[in-house]
């Protein structure tokens, strides 16, 4: 059985604002899912609809085979989520937190203390618990976020940019958790984020996501495979009619699957990038340019989302305002 | 009906908890209804006799009092649930399976028990300076349970436009609103002594008989029909604000 699946999911907050616009998917049970884009790409909208906490314009979902729109008391029985903003009590303590989360999703009053100080044990706050949560590092109020998503042994946990903001061991660690939990309970991942090193490390399928739409979808050696070339970055001395004139020139060269100008370098998308190197460089010579810097790389997902964005994944927002749009559905007032 | 009971029960005990750990925030809460009892007390009980008729004032003001705390408190559920959404916790809440309403009934009732516990005080305070109370114990265990009751439906207003709004601002509207119905009300002298307009609106203000109902266990004792009115009152005016909680919360997943 799938773990999540929607159809033509949609959510347009105005006619001209779709956050959200006509997205299918189809999860399997036990996987690590990857939904990757720029801040305002409609990511969090698409967690936010999965999760119960919005509803869409048009389309359906099923999470755990429970339709999300009409039993959502169901779904939020079987998900455990952790947004991208952090949702904690800053007056309780870290174990407070997880008893009264533990009592509202029905756990016995018998098993509660155990299964409390076993999730402080796993994300390593049991030296933290009795402090009040106000008193704890970034890094802190993520694991207790994440063993708050987790008290009441989800099937399917939505994870909305876990490592946003966090140092390189914090992230590691979250890394590692989800990873033991994907393996030993077979916890199905949905996990949003915007870092390419996350989606290429942890998921074992990547959706990439932009301005509302899926414009592709796979494993992420497939997907990378799908690009069948090597990327040759040339970046090129002087400004933007430098660049326009040397991504004319390498256009020349047979063989070439695509040219593109992204900041200050030509990217070029070729079979045999070792054979073709010398000469891109002569073609650029030709055309009296002068490359100050020649790489030669197998694809990243970066060149995957690039090829079918047309921007980075760093280049910022695509659709800004539908990512607000949404941030102020779940701090102002509703809609 | 149980897990409704269930989660608001623990929603409220973490309300609570707000408050012993940060005492501060209850100074107001409790210095307000406290000041303006001595304040007013001391200016017009002297006079109250020949005003109009009221000999003991100080009983006449406990209701008042009562009245005073409930406006204290009733902004409170609805700022704390700004600060929960502002957060991300009321998120995190709304993502559990606990009844939607629990999520707004913890705080409210958390509200029900700071006023009770204002009342008690109040009560006391009123007592040591002669207030009496005409139907005993028993009164005041009625005066602080509608205390508390009428503090739960009408902090649902700020919790209303919280959930509407995500406005700290808006959510002490309730405080403000509050005033004009204290004193379109027979709150510092009796409705017989009102002008008619006034009294026109004081009889059409439910206000007037939630005070009149406490007033009358503190002077005159048991008045079956007083109690009544004043529940009916707080019966219906919880109504409304319960239905405008409901109409927000939805709102904020649509």
């Amino acid at each position: 059985m799938p773990a999540i699946v929607a159809e033509a999911l949609t959510k347009h907050f105005t006619p001209e604002i779709r956050a959200v616009d006509g997205i299918d998917l189809d999860i399997d049970d036990g996987q690590i899912f990857g939904f990757l884009g720029a801040n305002g790409s409609g990511k969090t909208t698409t967690v936010r609809m999965l999760t119960t906490l919005l509803r869409p314009t048009s389309g359906r979902a099923q999470v755990a085979g429970l339709d999300v729109f009409s039993q959502p008391g169901a779904v939020r029985r079987c998900i455990g989520v952790a947004l991208q903003e952090v949702g904690l009590d800053d007056i309780q303590t870290g174990r407070e937190l997880l008893q009264l989360q533990a009592r509202l999703y029905g756990l016995a009053s018998s098993g509660i203390a155990a299964r409390v100080q076993q999730l402080l044990d796993i994300v390593d706050l049991a030296d933290a618990a009795d402090r009040r949560v106000k008193t704890y590092s970034g890094g802190m109020r993520r694991r207790l976020d994440l063993a708050a998503a987790l008290v009441h042994r989800p099937k399917v946990v939505f994870l909305d940019e876990p490592t946003t903001g966090l140092d390189p061991i914090s992230r590691e660690a979250i890394w590692r958790y989800v990873r033991e939990l994907n393996t030993s309970e077979g916890v199905t991942f949905f996990l949003t984020t915007q870092y390419l090193e996350e989606a290429d490390r942890l998921a074992d399928e990547v959706a990439i996501m932009d301005a509302g739409k899926i414009v592709s979808q796979g494993s992420p050696a497939d997907l990378k495979s799908s690009i069948g070339t090597d990327v040759v970055t040339l970046r090129i001395d002087g400004g933007p009619d430098e660049l326009k004139r040397g991504e004319a020139a390498v256009r020349r060269m047979e063989g070439i699957e695509d040219v593109r100008i992204v900041n200050d370098a030509v990217i070029v998308y070729v079979a045999d990038g070792s054979a073709a190197i010398s000469r891109l460089v002569l073609l650029l010579d030709e055309a009296s340019l002068r490359a100050r810097e020649v790489t030669l790389a197998q694809p990243t997902l970066d060149d995957v989302f690039l090829q079918k964005t047309g921007h980075h994944l760093e280049d910022g927002s695509v659709a800004p305002q539908a990512e607000q749009n949404a941030l102020a559905q779940s701090k102002g007032h509703g809609r | 009906m149980t897990l409704v009971l269930h989660d608001t029960w623990y929603l409220m005990i973490r309300a609570l908890k707000e408050s012993i750990r940060q005492p501060a925030l209850e100074i107001g809460n409790v210095f307000i209804p406290m000041f303006f009892f001595a304040v007013t007390v001391g200016a017009i009980g002297n006079v109250a006799g020949k005003a109009f008729g009221v000999t003991n004032y100080t009983a006449f003001q406990l209701p008042v009092a009562v009245l005073q705390a409930v406006a204290g408190a009733s902004g409170t559920a609805g700022l704390a649930t700004v600060g929960d959404i502002e957060r991300g916790y009321f998120d995190k809440l709304m993502l559990t399976p606990a009844p939607r309403i629990s999520l707004v009934l913890g705080r409210l009732a958390a509200d029900g028990v700071r006023v009770m516990a204002l009342t008690i005080l109040i009560v006391v305070v009123g007592l040591l300076f002669g207030s009496g109370m005409k139907s005993g114990p028993l009164g005041v265990v009625v005066l602080v349970a509608m205390g508390g009751i009428f503090g739960l439906a009408y902090s649902g207003l700020g919790m209303a436009l919280a959930l509407k709004t995500g406005s700290a601002q808006a959510a002490q509207l309730g405080f403000l609103i509050f005033f004009p119905l204290v004193f379109l009300s027979p709150a510092f002298a009796p409705k017989a002594v009102f002008s008619p307009w006034l009294r026109f609106l004081a009889t059409i203000n439910p206000v007037t008989y939630i005070v009149q109902g406490m007033r009358d266990l503190v002077l005159s004792g048991w008045d079956p029909a007083s109690l009544a009115a004043a529940f009916g009152a707080i019966a219906g005016l919880g109504l409304f604000t319960m239905t405008l909680v409901l109409l927000a919360l939805r709102s904020r997943t649509s």
